[in-house]
């Protein structure tokens, strides 16, 4: 059979975000693929030199638009790194309470974006009202519903407001007594499973040496995950386990996303109990004269895609001289992709690419 | 752990130099003929993850330097150190800087190679596509680098443009 070039993206059905791919085609089956990032580059990391080291919030967080919060996250980590700050202890623990709630807020997201692409609209339906009531607390909480510039070097902007860990608690009640409506309907549903079982599989060797993080290497046995190998914030303060699967297909990866809302959920609660009293933010100099020190950092987070990680370089001025964020789609979306679809069929593009939790502006930054 | 490496690379690179900051991290400068055989090396010894590939522009001393930044898949069984990741730095001239591709060593540095060749403009020698992998044009400068005007650029390209209404035929 002849092969034929076909142009997957930006405009596609199929397709979530401004993204591409030049797939190689025989027939129905991919034989090669080439990922076309960059109708969302917006040269962040260039315009951050220009801005100080404040005015750059506005900025990262808008790099993923999904989970917002682990980018400020990340870069309030390398300023602190860089400038030795140290956070105190309350801050830590809502930083991660904050941060868990952003992670099941995606994970909704990404299940909306999954369920919706595969024709299960009612339970994308779902997924998206669930997420609505925890942008509720989140508006309660930051005052923003998507970007909220919450996490400030540090520490955290302000303490919960009063009454606001009872009404979480609510929502996450609210959210997590549908777990078996979304059991019967979507994570055990026989539809679902032979469709997604066996798709766009990423063996463990692959995952290692593409760079696979988040759910693509936990997919495949493997327990990495950064709030556990390399514990920030307050991960290390309560007790938590590492969801995985074993067969490295879009059936497991989905999988792994339904068990780790249900842990962060518990997470959410242990750290509530945990909490202690006490400020919530270190006095930082004059933000529009912040001066920070000479030297470069490498910090790391565990965003809901995977690693994420900003390399941040100070040349003692008042802004930083570089900064370049490593973002789990990066890998994902150009390197594993890339060796996914080879061999699958191009009805399971959308399906494999979204299992893999890729987000386009996370790329292109 | 890192003392221990360290002492390893210093015995079998002559040409590097290292040092180790409080938090432990590792950083390791070498010259860029001996980048991919301390890549290697550094892979056989437990660094079998490269997590980054970055460039930075020093223009006042006309430089661009690549940093790797390596890390190891740990499971969180394993508690035998090493969790910092670790740097390694090379500089090449700013005037025709080329470096060697470090891809059959580590496939996922394929990316970010061509994104360093299309925003800093180092050419790497065996990348087997160094096609633009953002931008649509070639531009003179590589817009990454400290000489490349963001301001100066937008105002040339869309300061042109008319505002809405201005310069347009009403429908």
């Amino acid at each position: 059979m002849r092969e034929l070039d076909l142009y997957f993206g930006p405009q596609h059905l199929g397709m979530v975000g401004n993204f591409s791919i030049t797939l190689t085609v025989e027939g129905d089956r991919i034989m090669r693929a080439a990922a076309n990032p960059g109708y969302l580059h917006r040269g962040f990391e260039k315009l951050m030199e220009l801005r100080s080291w404040i005015k750059d919030f506005p900025l990262v967080c808008r790099m993923n638009v999904v989970e917002p919060d682990s980018m400020e996250m990340i870069y309030a980590m390398g300023v602190e790194k860089l400038a030795g700050i140290e956070v105190p202890e309350r801050a830590e623990f809502i930083r991660s309470i904050y941060l868990e709630m952003a992670r099941v807020g995606s994970h909704l997201f990404g299940l909306w974006a999954y369920a919706n692409m595969l024709g299960f609209d009612t339970v994308a339906q779902w997924a998206m009202y669930h997420r609505d009531l925890l942008l509720d607390r989140f508006e309660e909480l930051t005052g923003g519903r998507v970007y909220h510039i919450y996490i400030w070097p540090g520490g955290v902007r302000r303490d919960f407001p009063e009454g606001f860990e009872e009404r979480l608690v609510e929502t996450l009640h609210a959210i997590g007594g549908c777990v078996p409506d979304y059991d019967a309907a979507f994570f055990n549903n026989p539809i679902f499973r032979e469709r997604a079982k066996g798709v766009g599989t990423v063996t463990r060797e692959d995952a290692l040496a593409m760079g696979g993080t988040g759910q693509v290497m936990r997919a495949t046995g493997m327990a990495y995950d950064i709030r556990k190998v390399d514990p920030y914030a307050a991960y290390d303060r309560v007790p938590w386990e590492v969801p995985t699967r074993e067969d490295g297909d879009a059936y497991s990866r989905i999988q792994i996303v339904r068990d780790e809302m249900i842990e962060s959920v518990h997470m959410i609660f242990n750290l509530l109990d945990a909490m202690p009293q006490g400020p919530v933010y270190e006095r930082t100099p004059n933000p529009l004269k912040w001066r920070i020190p000479k030297g470069d950092a490498y910090v790391r987070c565990e965003s809901s895609r995977g690693e994420l990680g900003v390399y941040i370089l100070s040349n003692g001025g008042e802004s930083p001289h570089r900064v370049h964020f490593r973002t789990p789609s990066y890998p994902h979306g150009l390197t594993v992709l890339e060796k996914a679809l080879v061999g699958e069929s191009i009805s399971d593009v959308g399906n494999i690419m979204i299992s893999m939790y890729v987000v386009a502006p996370e790329i292109d930054r | 752990m890192s003392d221990s490496l360290r002492d390893r690379l210093e015995v079998v690179f002559k040409d590097i130099s290292s040092e180790v900051d409080v938090d432990g991290r590792l950083t390791v400068h070498a010259n860029p003929a001996s980048v991919l055989s301390v890549l290697g090396f550094l892979k056989d010894d437990g660094y079998d993850y490269l997590v980054l590939v970055s460039c930075i522009d020093w223009i006042d001393e006309g430089a661009l330097e690549v940093v790797y930044v390596l890390s190891r898949y740990l499971d969180p069984a394993d508690t035998d150190g090493g969790r910092v990741p670790m740097l390694l730095k090379t500089r090449v001239p700013r005037e025709s800087p080329v470096l060697a591709s470090s891809i059959e060593i580590f496939p996922v540095a394929e990316p970010h190679e061509r994104e360093i060749h299309e925003l800093f403009g180092i050419r790497f020698y065996g990348h087997p596509r160094l096609t633009p992998l953002f931008l649509e044009r070639e531009y003179e400068v590589p817009p990454f680098r400290k000489d490349f005007d963001t301001r100066q650029y937008v105002e040339e390209v869309f300061g042109n443009v008319p505002p809405v209404g201005e310069g347009t035929q009403a429908l």
